[in-house]
């Protein structure tokens, strides 16, 4: 069986129509010890139907608030989140979700975790089986579907996790540090799987990462945001066409580009730059 | 060490003790005397359990007990757990229910006898009731804090791909909560075995270990006594050796701890 079959629809060839995500004057406030803290402010944006768009900044900017409400598992915030035209009010299957942690069930094997996300598809029952054994076998997990998570290694058992979430076929994807677990030299690997998975499947993504220079080598624009509250701070535009060479130069200019900005203190408005600001002096 | 890990080397060592207290015993008996008594020589415990088990008797005492108990237990165990899933899935069940879950937890079971006795008087019915409340109890509790403390990791993703609420229940939440629903079972296991052989005790009449005790106390027989003892650890064992064999193979996909 050519696994490379399942993605080879004419669909594919074709610009794709769904998965615009917008989002606009999106806030959310967390309460801890009885007082609001804001944790997102003000975000504005808009994802074309099938691009990649990666999320950069620094830890407890909100990343994964932010992937949480666009998936639906979180519907208390204020501004609007839509899905081509669609308010976003909770989970649905045309959205998929890769956790920072594989979040594979330990009690069922492998082949059992991939196909429980099916439980509630469209697809034929008879089907199933076989879409099941393509995604793991495309992640280079053939002869693993017997395996318990904990009899997997944290590299296997996060590729288990991005099979589970393709699965679906979801409209868009959220990454949330999916690579992160990864050794340097599966995470290599595992890029240009994704990248060849997104060039099939044409889906939307939505990546947070840490790695800048994965950001760049994948996404179609990275978005670098700040903290406290999270904001958006500036797009960067990868402007290359796909699949690309790691070793472009663009990439590397571009990388740096976004690591200095990443390094900046973050402009408060208002206050001298030089200012040390005491914790203090924040809380107010 | 590694001989431990022989299972024949590993039964060898679990006998040892076992066979050091019977040759203490024998010794005991030896002494004569009052002594004689209480520790009965083991020629003489090997005489009636020979007697009991060519009368037939032993054997159906063994039987009585043990469906008595595992009635018991089947049924007190699947109330506990049904109750445990619905105090932990609805909190209105478990408004209504908790407080006075954990009021009648308080009261000992055997403190229940003479209420129980008043209601369905002293036969098989007041048996079962007593075993089942054994066996209720500690299911109820570890399922409920199973199904309570499931983790938002795990129902999160159920929640993404569009589970129902019995979905969620079959699917992530009975799973999750298996360790300690069957940590509840094993402790229903000593409990509605305990509880059997002390209703019988106490409410005598009929076949059945307990009562064979009572009967045998009443005619200084502390032979049988002893054989029915030592009938009762070994069917309690066996229980508990078989339920924890069931156990190992229903989390077998957890990491082995060792
Ligand atoms: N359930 C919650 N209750 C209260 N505060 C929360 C909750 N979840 C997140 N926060 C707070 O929101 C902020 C953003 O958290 P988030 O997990 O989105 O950060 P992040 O950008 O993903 O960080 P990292 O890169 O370290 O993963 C943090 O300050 C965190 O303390
Ligand atoms: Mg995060």
């Amino acid at each position: 069986m050519n696994v490379t079959t399942l993605f080879d629809t004419p669909a594919a060839a074709s610009p794709p129509i769904d998965g615009a995500l917008t989002i606009a004057g999106l806030s959310k406030d967390f309460t801890v010890g009885g007082r609001s803290l804001p944790v997102l402010d003000g975000i504005d944006l808009v994802v074309r139907p099938g691009e990649f768009v990666s999320i950069v900044g620094p830890s407890g900017c909100g990343k994964s608030t932010l992937l949480r409400l666009v998936a639906g598992l979180d519907t208390d915030f204020a501004g609007e989140i839509r899905l081509d035209g669609k308010r976003i009010t909770g989970t649905d299957l045309d959205r998929g979700l890769i956790f920072q942690d594989h979040r594979l069930f330990p009690w069922m094997t492998l082949e059992e975790n991939v196909g429980l996300a099916l439980l509630n598809s469209s697809i034929p029952k008879a089907q199933r089986a076989r879409i099941v054994a393509e995604h793991i076998a495309l992640l280079n997990l053939a002869g693993f579907e017997k395996a318990y998570p904990h009899q997997l290694s944290g590299g296997m058992a996060q590729r288990g996790a991005i099979a589970r979430a393709l699965v679906t076929e979801p409209k868009l994807l959220l990454l949330d540090e999916p690579l992160g677990a990864l050794d340097a030299l599966t995470r290599i690997h595992v890029q240009t799987e994704l990248q060849r998975i997104w060039l099939r499947q044409r889906s939307t993504m939505l990546m947070v990462t840490h790695d800048v220079e994965e950001a760049v080598y994948l996404s179609d624009r990275v978005i670098i945001m700040g903290a406290k509250p999270g904001r958006i701070r500036r797009i960067v535009d990868i402007d290359l066409p796909h699949p690309r060479e790691r070793s472009l130069p663009q990439l590397h200019r571009l990388r740096d580009e976004i690591l200095a900005e990443l390094i900046q203190p973050v402009p408060t408005p208002g206050e001298p730059e030089n200012l040390v600001r005491l914790p203090v002096r924040e809380a107010m | 060490m590694r001989a431990h890990r022989h299972p024949a080397a590993r039964v060898a060592l679990g006998l040892l003790i076992p066979i050091l207290l019977l040759a203490l015993w024998q010794a005991q008996a030896e002494v004569g005397g009052a002594r004689a008594l209480a520790f009965v020589p083991l020629a003489s415990i090997a005489a009636a359990f020979a007697e009991l088990a060519a009368s037939g008797q032993l054997l159906t005492d063994a039987v009585t007990t043990t469906s008595r108990a595992l009635t018991g237990l089947v049924l007190g165990a699947s109330a506990g757990v049904l109750l445990g899933i619905a105090m932990g899935l609805f909190r209105s069940v478990d408004r209504l229910i908790g407080p006075l879950y954990h009021a009648i937890r308080q009261v000992p079971l055997l403190g229940w006898l003479p209420l129980i006795g008043l209601w369905v008087g002293n036969g098989e019915a007041a048996k079962l009731l007593i075993v089942g409340l054994a066996a209720f109890y500690p299911t109820v509790l570890n399922t409920y804090e199973g199904i309570v403390h499931a983790e938002r990791r795990n129902t999160d993703v159920g929640a993404l791909f569009g589970f129902s609420r019995a979905q969620l229940l079959r699917h992530v939440l009975l799973p999750g909560a298996l360790p300690l629903i069957l940590t509840g079972l094993s402790q229903a296991i000593a409990f509605a075995w305990i509880a059997t052989i002390g209703t019988e005790l106490l409410l005598g009449a009929g076949a059945g270990l307990g009562a064979t005790m009572s009967l045998a106390q009443a005619q200084q027989r502390m032979d049988v006594i002893l054989v029915a003892i030592a009938i009762t650890g070994l069917i309690g064992f066996t229980l508990n050796t078989l339920f924890a064999r069931l156990r190992g193979h229903l989390l077998r996909w957890q990491p082995a701890i060792a």
